[in-house]
């Protein structure tokens, strides 16, 4: 599903954010990058939905290199991958349904799926009574569950996090957790950057370990170190 | 449901930043009416003066029903003199045509006469221009068989013409200003409308909307501020129209063909220019927005 051959990706200023990366994901995984602030991760996960691009190595995705695609095809490209973050990016001015509606309707999709997918998939997330309020109304494990049903609702082939318990407290990081593996059982391939020891520790999966733009380790059924 | 969307999307962003919407619309109506009125004061003067464009300095107006021999007799004379640059002749029916256009303010004039009644002339260009030179060589013409007179170019129509040339620059030059202010108005209503955007736009980025789809709204409203601008200049030109005549001196006042006259094909003309104009306003300032500041 995912495949990075010697991939190398510097910042004008700073050292080097990856380097010399090769990793490749099935399609099906669910796979933890950890390491210290700084240590490539988001670069990773930035990279692979093209909002990077690399100074060196090739990149695909879904079986595309996706170095190839021109600028117009990224949004399709996009359009395969769910992303979810740490600061949730929700759009204050829109309800939760509003914020779930907006992903299926700027990709053109037509008021009826809307109406199909977006209560489906609230309901997968446990926040169908909640679909009028607005996110400042709702929890921080809401929000975030919000923002997970609005990276999902496309059903993508990825679904890319970057510290997505980061604001949360372990309690509501277990139930976030919970959702990104249902999500994972359907087949979708996860990959999920994270400080979280206890989470990596308790879910035994494969982890990718990044030191100063180096993979340093890669474990299936692994632990945080 | 994307027009609905991009609608919507557009009207927000009007409404986010009125008083600046306003200000880039109020700019492009006073650039694009002052356009306008220039355009109208240029047509009205050259109809008022159409008999003397082009260099034609003097007309040779035969008597009423000169035979063929007096016509090409005259002809061939002004053809073969060497102080005659170019002529041309206007038969009846020609002169008919002309005189309807001068006198379309009033039809019971044009109604009172016939094709028949209006003399046959020849317009002449000579090569030395200077008044004296002008004024000899015509008149030599006026005493020809058939010649009924000898009407000269008065200074009064060339100063018009001279002060219209004059003004139709000063004015297009102001006007060219004020478009580029309001292009850069236009620019920054929109370059704010983004910033006010930029969650949406990340999200829109993140989930895979095509970049013509972030870019439409922004582009829309751009487009929107030139026309309404535009709309606004043009109700005022037609407001004004009226008027234009009225404060213009008439015939009775100089010596000229007819009153200041613009008609409505050229005033049709003319709005259609000034909607061009300030679409094409908006488009470039959008344009220029969204290449630069919309990092998608």
């Amino acid at each position: 599903m995912i495949k990075i051959e010697n991939v190398t990706k510097s910042y004008k200023s700073s050292t080097v954010a990856l380097r010399d990366a090769n990793v490749e994901i099935a399609k099906g995984e669910f796979v933890f990058l950890v390491g210290a602030s700084g240590s490539g991760k988001s670069t990773f996960i930035r990279l692979l939905n093209k909002e990077e691009t690399p100074d060196a190595g090739r990149i695909f995705v879904a079986g595309k290199d996706i170095g190839q695609l021109s600028n117009w095809k990224v949004p399709f490209l996009r359009r395969n991958i769910g992303c979810v973050f740490q600061d949730f990016k929700l759009l204050p001015s829109k309800t939760v349904f509003e914020n779930v509606a907006f992903a299926l309707e700027v990709i053109g999709r037509p008021r009826s799926v809307i109406d199909a997918q977006v209560p489906a998939i609230l309901d997968l997330v446990g926040l169908a009574h909640k679909s009028a309020n607005f996110p400042n109304e709702l929890s921080g494990g809401e929000q975030q569950r919000v923002s997970v049903a609005r990276a999902f609702v496309n059903r993508p082939l990825i679904l890319l996090a970057d510290e997505p318990t980061g604001n949360l407290d372990p309690a509501t990081s277990v139930g976030i957790m919970r959702l990104l593996d249902r999500i994972n059982k359907t087949g979708t391939t996860v990959v999920m950057a994270t400080h979280d020891r206890g989470i990596v520790d308790t879910m035994r999966r494969r982890v990718i370990e990044l030191d100063r733009g180096s993979i340093v380790r890669d474990q299936s059924r692994g632990v945080y170190e | 449901m994307k027009a609905e969307y991009y609608v919507r999307e557009t009207a927000s962003n009007l409404g986010r930043n009125i008083t600046i919407t306003l200000a880039s619309v109020m700019t492009v109506a006073v650039s694009l009416a002052l356009v306008g009125a220039s355009l109208m004061l240029r047509s009205g003067v050259e109809n008022a003066t159409r008999r003397w464009q082009g260099g034609i300095e003097f007309v040779i107006f035969m008597q009423r029903d000169p035979s063929p021999e007096q016509l090409q007799s005259l002809r061939e004379d002004l053809e073969q003199s060497p102080e005659v640059a170019s002529v041309r002749f206007v038969d009846k029916k020609e002169a008919y045509e002309e005189f309807k256009v001068l006198f379309a303010d009033s039809p019971e004039l044009i109604d009172s006469i016939e094709p028949e009644t209006l003399p046959p002339s020849f317009r002449v260009e000579p090569v030395n221009k200077e008044v004296d030179a002008v004024e000899a060589l015509g008149t030599t013409y006026g005493a020809k068989s058939g010649v009924d007179r000898v009407v000269f170019a008065s200074k009064t129509i060339r100063l018009i013409q001279q002060l219209s040339s004059r003004l139709t620059v000063g004015i297009f030059v102001i006007a060219a200003f004020l478009l580029g202010a309001a292009g850069l108005l236009i620019l920054n209503t929109i370059r704010m409308a983004m910033f006010a955007r930029r969650r949406e736009i990340e999200v829109m980025k993140l989930v895979g909307a095509t970049n013509w789809f972030i870019r439409v709204p922004f582009m829309l409203e751009g487009l929107v501020q030139g026309l309404i601008g535009a709309f606004l200049a043009i109700a005022a030109l037609a407001a004004f129209k009226p008027f234009f005549q009225k404060w213009l001196p008439n015939s009775r006042d100089i010596p000229l063909v007819s009153g200041f006259q613009v008609s409505s094909g050229e005033m049709f003309f003319i709005f259609g220019t000034l909607g061009v104009v300030g679409i094409l306003i908006g488009a470039i300032g959008a344009g220029i927005a969204v290449s630069r500041f919309l990092d998608v």
